[in-house]
């Protein structure tokens, strides 16, 4: 039977011709033998896929994300990581909101049964024992028939229908709680304007109380004429505007900035009533109660302009971001002007022309129909990775700093080779004190170690270096420094091949000193210098991360692995931002760790018989 | 013997006296005038430049630069004179020597731990080649050769002095309110997170070291002849491939020896220890000319001597390498 079949198999299947090992070896190609022991190898397969991932990421993604180096907005610093800045519950759908606003990473919205709903993402850091969660919405609040809110960058105040108030969220500077002669007179509050540092509230006697930290503000001295008589607030960084019980409007704070000096004669002197006012950290734009607007103050993201198309329409709404301005018109059509770094202008094509009321605060904005319902929300949606101390996206900064240590990296490798073969094959070709002299150029090089010698060298020639100079200047101090081991084994491998007969026969065919070297001697360096240099391309990502790390290498703001995590060396950001330091290093170790894996794989595949070690 | 140890010292001295003059050109490339910063600012016209003449002529500023470079190092090796830390305002000897202590401190358990742990992983590896144990110290292995050393101590510090809260984030222990058990206490709190970073830093390299020793000294015919012979495996492992394999070890224990006086840099300073890789970065952003210079200098003799001891070593336990 079984002899049936195989005769059955000889007559139909062409089988392919069994050869013996040896037979195989002959016919395969030595870089074939090594490619076939790398495809089996799996770790060899696991390092490729995660170097190719991580070399896709960063070359190819910084070609699609379109990256500022210098942007800097501190405003949102130390986010953490979330996309849901916008994403409003459904719960809302069948509420009627009467008013939304937002900090940094949150919004809050007023329905019309004195509720309020939180969404968005955590800004602040946790601490043990003090709450100050945006989240933790106090009871009395939860109880209370809130009827205005505002928020700062962190931190939430409201009033309710009897005129107390309530805050939470971040207080440094005790923004959140009512100062205590406030307290004790039992005054109502009506107004509120909240910032960063501190907050400002109006109370029913038409007086202004103002506390936190107000430094930037420099004096804040309400006008003897506007005295009692404020009727609604509004604040920027520097400057706060009034508006008084006559409609008219003064402005307070900072005297040289062009929001306190170009107030519109029109709003001051009672030739209009001004309705609403809506106040960027610069500028100012106030509507009268025909509809008209005003618009003065920096020229910060060209904010003083208005846009074209609306000169002509009728406001009906107004609010201002951080820099941005937005208006609703009576045709329902909403216009926003100013800054775009965080989408600020991507208005939704979807928002119909039913807008009623449009709600702005820093980096969020929210359109709002007649009938209380938001019907679109843009502007910033959080942040992939999180923000960094300086409020920068981490995500853009990880994929650009993985572009400049990867080429780092792969320039001080190129360098180290150009190195390793001008020394090492003259050095093992010739022996005696051309090889005494290259090989103690090497003990040199080896004798101090390499971070003491690379961060001194890194200040003494780079203090007065560019940031782009000082970057090549890492590459090259790498590059000089790690390239003996290298020399040294092609010298080894120089030693024992220039006493082989080919050589001899090179030798007598007349053939220069130089050509027997490059076309010779130099291919069969080949193979060990492929392997080192994987190994010395993963040690100098590494190289450069430490260096980077410590200060003395990539210089802020260009993006790299290592100085991105030069902020962890403060316990803040070990202890609260996370994913600060750990998502870059993270990056530096998927590198490196591809890397090795390949150059071990390598290693093994063009070495036999390093594999049985 | 001795010839070979002369010929090897007569090798060393021009690189220690090529490294001397490239830290010399190192002095003279630092920026900011020494002697403009030794003068009182008050200083000014004609009477600047008499100060001037006087305070570079003390400080030997006025001669040519070679004979510049000669009394440096005149006062170095002759005088033992490192110099004067300008941001401390003390001799460098002196700024230098509680920092070296601290990190020969930290070093020595450092290199005990990692050579208790080495030299047994590596030994095992070697007989057990193949096998899970060998595969996965090869997996940690080639891991923490990819860890950056700051991650790990990052991570460390987070693991056990953020989430368990056990441990210190960094510094040094209060000498002045412990003393006694209380303070060797303390000192074994703020030394635990350093110790295990660099330890584990260093196993990478060393595992693979005492490992691949092991297995050429087992690969050798006298360890066939020994298993011929019917030795058990044990005597085979330890008294013929070890005491074998011991001979390419034992310029990884020299190295440890030295490598005690080597601060790193890095680690040191994420953990906020005061040794003298900590001190190498403050006295470069103090720009603490002849701190920077002197730490090199005694970095680059250390690490040559290192060099020559282990050679020498390597002659002495080995019988067939030739001193030529």
């Amino acid at each position: 039977m079984k002899s049936f079949l195989s005769m059955f198999k000889r007559l139909f299947v062409r089988e392919k011709a069994e050869i013996n090992i040896l037979e195989e070896e002959a016919i395969r190609t030595p870089g074939k033998t090594v490619m076939l022991a790398l495809i089996r190898n799996k770790l060899a397969i696991i390092g490729a896929i995660m170097f190719v991932s991580v070399l896709l990421f960063s070359f190819i993604g910084s070609l699609l994300t379109p990256f500022w180096e210098t942007y800097l907005e501190p405003t949102n610093a130390d986010l953490r990581p979330a996309r849901n800045f916008l994403s409003y519950p459904k719960s809302l759908a069948d509420k009627e909101i009467k008013k939304i606003v937002s900090g940094v990473s949150f919004s809050v919205a007023l329905t019309s049964d004195g509720n309020l709903t939180v969404w968005g993402s955590e800004c602040n850091r946790t601490m043990r024992n003090v709450s100050e969660k945006i989240f933790d919405i106090p009871r009395e609040v939860q109880n209370a028939n809130i009827v205005d809110l505002e928020a700062g960058t962190r931190h939430i105040v409201c009033i309710d229908d009897r005129g107390n108030f309530y805050g939470w969220g971040y207080h440094s500077n005790d923004q959140t709680i009512l100062p205590l002669e406030l307290q004790l007179s039992g005054e109502k509050i009506v107004k509120l304007a909240a910032m960063a540092q501190w907050t400002a509230v109006l109370g029913t006697s038409g007086n202004l109380y103002i506390w936190g930290s107000t430094q930037a503000m420099d004096v804040l001295t309400v006008p003897e004429d506007a005295m009692g008589r404020i009727v609604d607030i509004a604040a920027g960084d520097n400057n706060m505007v009034l508006i008084l019980d006559d409609r008219t409007i003064r402005v307070i704070g900072l005297v040289g900035t062009e929001f306190y000096q170009q107030v519109p004669a029109a709003l001051t002197d009672g030739s209009t009533r001004v309705a609403e006012i809506a106040v960027t950290n610069r500028n100012v734009l106030a509507r009268d109660e025909s509809g008209k607007l005003y618009l003065w103050g920096s020229s910060e993201n060209r904010l003083n302009v208005m846009p074209e198309t609306l000169r002509s329409e009728k406001a009906v709404d107004i609010d201002a971001g951080y820099k941005n301005f937005v208006v609703a018109d009576s045709d329902g059509d909403v216009f926003v002007w100013g800054a775009n770094e965080l989408a600020q202008l991507k208005v939704p094509k979807k928002l119909g022309n039913d807008i009623a009321k449009v709600y702005a605060d820093y980096f969020q904005f929210y359109a709002v129909n007649s009938a209380g319902k938001i019907v679109g929300a843009w502007g910033n949606k959080g942040y992939l990775w999180g923000s960094d101390k300086y409020g920068r996206d981490l995500f853009t900064r990880i994929i650009h700093g993985g572009r400049i240590s990867l080429t780092v990296g792969a320039v001080s490798v190129i360098i180290q080779i150009i190195i390793a073969i001008l020394i090492g094959l003259p050095s093992g070709y010739f022996s005696g004190w051309v090889d005494h002299t290259l090989m103690r150029l090497a003990d040199i090089v080896e004798a101090i170690p390499f971070l003491p010698i690379a961060v001194t060298l890194s200040y003494v020639l780079g203090y007065r270096l560019g940031q782009e100079a000082k970057m090549f200047l890492i590459m090259g101090i790498i590059g000089f420094l790690s390239w003996t081991g290298l020399a040294r084994l092609i010298r080894a491998v120089i030693l024992s091949e220039r006493e082989k007969d080919f050589i001899l026969a090179a030798k007598s065919l007349g053939i220069k000193q130089s050509g027997i070297m490059v076309r010779h001697l130099l291919p069969n360096v080949f193979n060990l210098v492929i392997v080192n240099v994987t190994l010395a391309y993963a040690s100098s990502i590494l190289l450069e991360a430490g260096l980077s790390f410590i200060g003395f290498g990539v210089q802020e703001p260009t993006p790299s692995w290592g100085n991105m995590l030069t902020g962890a060396q403060a316990s803040f950001v070990i202890r609260y931002c996370w994913w600060q330091w750990i998502i870059p290093a993270l990056f530096v170790v998927a590198a490196a760790l591809s890397i090795n894996m390949i150059g071990d794989a390598l290693r093994e595949a063009m070495d036999p018989k390093a594999s049985e070690r | 013997m001795l010839r070979y140890i002369a010929k090897r010292l007569l090798i060393l001295v021009p690189v220690v006296i090529a490294i001397s003059i490239i830290l010399f050109g190192i002095i003279k490339l630092m920026p900011g005038d020494p002697v403009r910063a030794m003068l009182p600012t008050t200083l000014r016209g004609e009477q600047y430049q008499a100060a001037y003449a006087v305070m570079s002529a003390r400080l030997g500023m006025d001669k040519p630069v070679p004979v510049q470079y000669l009394r440096w190092m005149h006062n170095l090796v002759i005088k033992g004179d490192l110099g004067y830390s300008s941001a401390n305002n003390r001799p460098v000897v002196d700024v230098i020597r509680e920092p070296l202590v601290n990190t020969i401190r930290l070093n020595i358990f450092v290199n005990i731990f990692y050579l208790l742990i080495a030299l047994p992983v590596g030994i095992k590896m070697a007989t057990k080649r193949g096998s899970l144990f060998d595969s996965g110290w090869q997996v940690f292995s080639i891991a923490t050769y990819s860890i950056p050393s700051f991650f790990l101590a990052l991570s460390l510090i987070f693991i056990f002095g953020v989430i368990m809260g056990v441990l210190p984030l960094g510094g040094m222990p209060n000498t002045v309110l412990f003393s006694g058990f209380g303070l060797m206490f303390q000192w074994a709190r703020y030394l635990t997170l350093p110790i295990i970073t660099l330890t584990i830093i260093g196993l990478a390299s060393a595992i693979r070291y005492v490992r691949n020793a092991m297995i050429d000294a087992l690969s050798q015919d006298y360890i066939r002849t020994a298993r011929s012979k019917g030795l058990s495996e044990k005597v085979v492992i330890y008294s013929h491939a070890f005491r074998n394999a011991l001979i390419p070890v034992s310029t990884i224990i020299v190295w440890t020896l030295f490598s005690l006086l080597m601060g790193s840099t890095i680690t040191e300073s994420v953990f906020q220890y005061n040794g003298i890789g900590k001190l190498l970065l403050t006295a470069v952003n103090t720009r603490d000319t002849m701190l920077i210079v002197s730490m090199n200098m005694i970095f680059a003799v250390v690490n040559v001597s290192a060099m020559l001891i282990a050679d020498v070593i390597y002659g002495l336990v080995d019988p067939r390498i030739k001193l030529k």
